[in-house]
């Protein structure tokens, strides 16, 4: 964690499609070494704005740079440096998988020819097979192998586990662990499946209309709520409970469940031992933090 | 130093090692001058990225748990025994308001409840061959 320079900085990045802005004045800083999750609902912007990233995309105001070098201006020296997998998978269906492998590779010096075999083997994938002939799950394994080969710094996912199933999505994430462990990388991965990305981010990053609402450390987000359970000792709740902040209440028969927001331990306890209360703390997964902060 | 992390349980993972290095070092499994493995090698341990190491770090050494020596690594710190008690004694105390929250909302008696605490600690200290009390 010496190198704290961004991967990629945008200032004030706006996108038109059609009149209609996809990104209104986005800023970020992506930096190195993180594993960063970037959720939101389709038509959010996070496809638009990952494709700034690369140079697809030129932004229509504001400045989007990536290994310090403007999106247009991207060239042979910070693309190699760069792996993108995508929603879409186009790949040469009339090639076997093990062609495409090596005429992939062959654009890339430092190809790991060591992790490509162990990967191989890994995700079981039919190197003889053509292409064009393999099932989503497997092309979508054949499409990640081909974006990580070269060990790129910087590995963007964009919704790359969607067709895999269970096993093969939690041995994906695994490596993409290792692959952070190992060497000082960034990987940005957009995904729908939650519970996924929990177990890996450590960064979120969330989208909503083209704008960007939460951007910070997943362990910062998951402290900022909470949500108790109060179970009266003596007859009932009262009317009015003490604590503050309060995102949502349900209660019936001297129980009630609260979300709170920007919790202070301390001073909930107190207040439910005030109320006569037992007090249980349940922590939220990421789904429903998700939920409070799109619906806020 | 043995942790387990669980993803799912909506605990922020920081939180969930430094409660867990906490237990160990009241338990005395880790004592003080103990050397913590570097934030690579428990980032690979536990399959989180070296960030949440990291932060797991500091936020120990904030609280005093741990102390850095320059140039060394991070240690176990030395902590005031009457901290220690305190510390203890919160930890407990959580686990037995749970308890008797539960008592109180199954209507069993204090008195009840006193019996079944002794005879835990009875059936706990034959199990271990009868170690002395004290």
């Amino acid at each position: 964690m010496s190198d704290h320079k961004p991967i990629v900085e945008i200032k004030r990045l706006t996108k038109y499609f059609s009149g209609k802005a996809a990104l209104n004045a986005v800023d970020l800083k992506v930096l190195p070494g993180r594993i960063i999750g970037l959720l939101g609902p389709n038509g959010s912007g996070k496809s638009t704005l990952i494709r700034h990233m690369i140079g697809l995309y030129l932004p229509d105001n504001g400045i989007c740079t990536t290994f310090g070098c403007d999106a247009e201006k991207l060239s042979q020296r910070e693309l190699p440096r760069i792996g993108y997998v995508h929603q879409e998978g186009e790949l040469l269906d009339w090639m076997t998988a093990e062609q495409l492998i090596r005429y992939v590779s062959a654009y890339h010096p430092g190809w790991n020819r060591e992790l490509e075999d162990r990967y191989v083997n890994d995700f079981d994938i039919d190197l003889n097979a053509k292409v064009g002939a393999l099932s989503p799950g497997q092309r979508q394994k054949l499409s990640i192998l081909l974006a990580i080969g070269h060990v790129p710094d910087f590995l963007i996912l964009d919704e790359p586990a969607s067709a895999l199933d269970p096993m093969a999505r939690a041995q994906f994430l695994n490596l993409l662990i290792k692959i952070i462990q190992q060497k000082q990388k960034t990987i940005l991965i957009s995904s729908h499946i939650l519970s996924d990305v929990e177990k890996v981010i450590d960064h979120v990053i969330i989208m909503k209309n083209g704008h960007i609402i939460e951007d910070q450390g997943f362990d910062d987000l998951r402290d900022q709520y909470l949500r108790i359970r109060l179970t009266s000792l003596g007859t009932s709740l009262p009317e009015e409970m003490p604590f503050e902040r309060v995102l949502s209440c349900e209660r019936n028969n001297g129980q009630a469940v609260l979300t709170l927001e920007n919790p202070q331990i301390e001073t909930i306890k107190n207040q439910a031992e005030s109320i006569d209360c037992r007090i249980d703390f349940h922590p939220l997964p990421l789904e429903d933090i998700y939920k409070i902060v799109m619906s806020s | 130093m043995l942790l387990e992390i669980d993803h799912h349980s909506g605990i922020p993972i920081y939180r969930q090692i430094k409660d867990q290095v906490r237990e160990q070092i009241m338990a005395g499994r880790l004592k003080e001058g103990d050397q913590l493995v570097s934030v690579r090698e428990l980032a690979t341990q536990l399959k989180v990225t070296p960030v949440t190491i990291s932060k797991a770090y500091s936020a120990m050494e904030a609280e005093g748990l741990l102390e850095r020596r320059r140039g060394i690594g991070l240690f176990i710190a030395e902590i005031h025994s009457d901290k220690k008690e305190e510390t203890k004694e919160s930890i407990i105390g959580a686990l037995l308001s749970k308890a008797v929250t539960t008592a109180i909302q199954f209507g069993v008696s204090q008195n009840k409840l006193e019996k079944m605490l002794k005879d835990t600690f009875l059936k706990y200290r034959k199990e271990r061959g009868r170690e002395s009390n004290e």
